[in-house]
């Protein structure tokens, strides 16, 4: 079921969501950023999958928009693992008419290493 | 990669040309369908008038240079810290460009502190921030 925006607060984690890094998966993914063949998963590609499994059991309004976005990565992924992304609230923010969630994402492979974490700020439009 | 990793060198800047075509693609490969990005009636009805490129592709372009820049050091060991100042929209011509602001060393490690920026053709900033990479023996 998904949780919308008053569902949420600090520390809530999300639903863990696994990806396989398939050559397909990421040949699609180098396609839309207008890039070429890599040895390794671009760490952005991984990034992308974790905001979107997030996304997934999230019921934010529609026009919500990403103000800012840390990342930190930790090691190589090479194509074919299998990625297992974590996430959770940080913090709620309220500026008046603004909303904003700060959210922490963590991503692990199939050995449980952590192959990456950073912290995305998402503002929402006026909520009625 | 860069041939030398020292204050002060410029990185390789990339330029891209977005359009709806790129956003929708992205929105494909990366299952983010928000309508602010994909729905140009939607849209135009909220206060950006109109679509603008997710975030997370501006990213991959930055993400990119820094791939020329520093090869599976900055994939292995890269970090990044960016606020998104100013939509990138459909038509816009960006670029990404950045400096090594300075060479630090901790515990015996190189580390390459960088600053970043996306901008469009109108010499906007649509994305500000930092990198910092770890520097793998040899680099620095």
């Amino acid at each position: 079921m998904n949780v919308g925006y008053e569902g949420l607060t600090p520390g809530y984690e999300f639903p863990p969501a696994s990806y396989e890094l398939s050559a397909s998966l990421i040949s699609k993914y180098l396609k839309a950023v207008d890039s070429s063949s890599v040895e390794f998963v671009p760490p952005l590609a991984i990034a992308a999958y974790a905001m979107t499994a997030m996304a997934g059991s999230l019921s934010l309004p529609p026009g919500s928009i990403h103000v800012s976005q840390e990342l930190e990565f930790f090691r190589l992924v090479p194509v074919g693992d299998v990625i297992d992304c974590q996430a959770r609230v940080a913090r709620k923010l309220t500026r008046g008419k603004l909303h904003m969630l700060v959210l922490e994402l963590n991503v692990f492979d199939q050995n449980k290493e952590k192959v990456q974490s950073g912290k995305a700020t998402v503002m929402l439009p006026a909520l009625s | 990669m860069l041939a030398e990793i020292s204050q002060g060198k410029p990185l390789p800047s990339i330029t891209k040309h977005i359009t709806q075509e790129k956003i929708n693609l992205y929105a494909e490969a990366s299952g983010d369908f928000n309508p602010i990005h994909v729905d140009e009636s939607f849209a135009a009805q909220t206060p950006l008038g109109g679509t603008i490129a997710h975030g997370m592709l501006i990213l991959a372009y930055i993400s990119e240079m820094m791939t020329l820049a520093f090869g599976q050091s900055w994939l292995s060991q890269g970090k990044l810290s960016v606020r998104f100042k100013a939509p990138a929209r459909p038509g816009d011509i960006l670029t990404v460009s950045g400096e090594i602001d300075s060479i630090e060393d901790r515990n015996g490690v190189s580390y390459a502190n960088c600053s970043l920026e996306c901008h469009n053709q109108r010499d906007e900033a649509i994305v500000t921030g930092q990198a910092v990479v770890r520097l793998l023996g040899g680099e620095s």
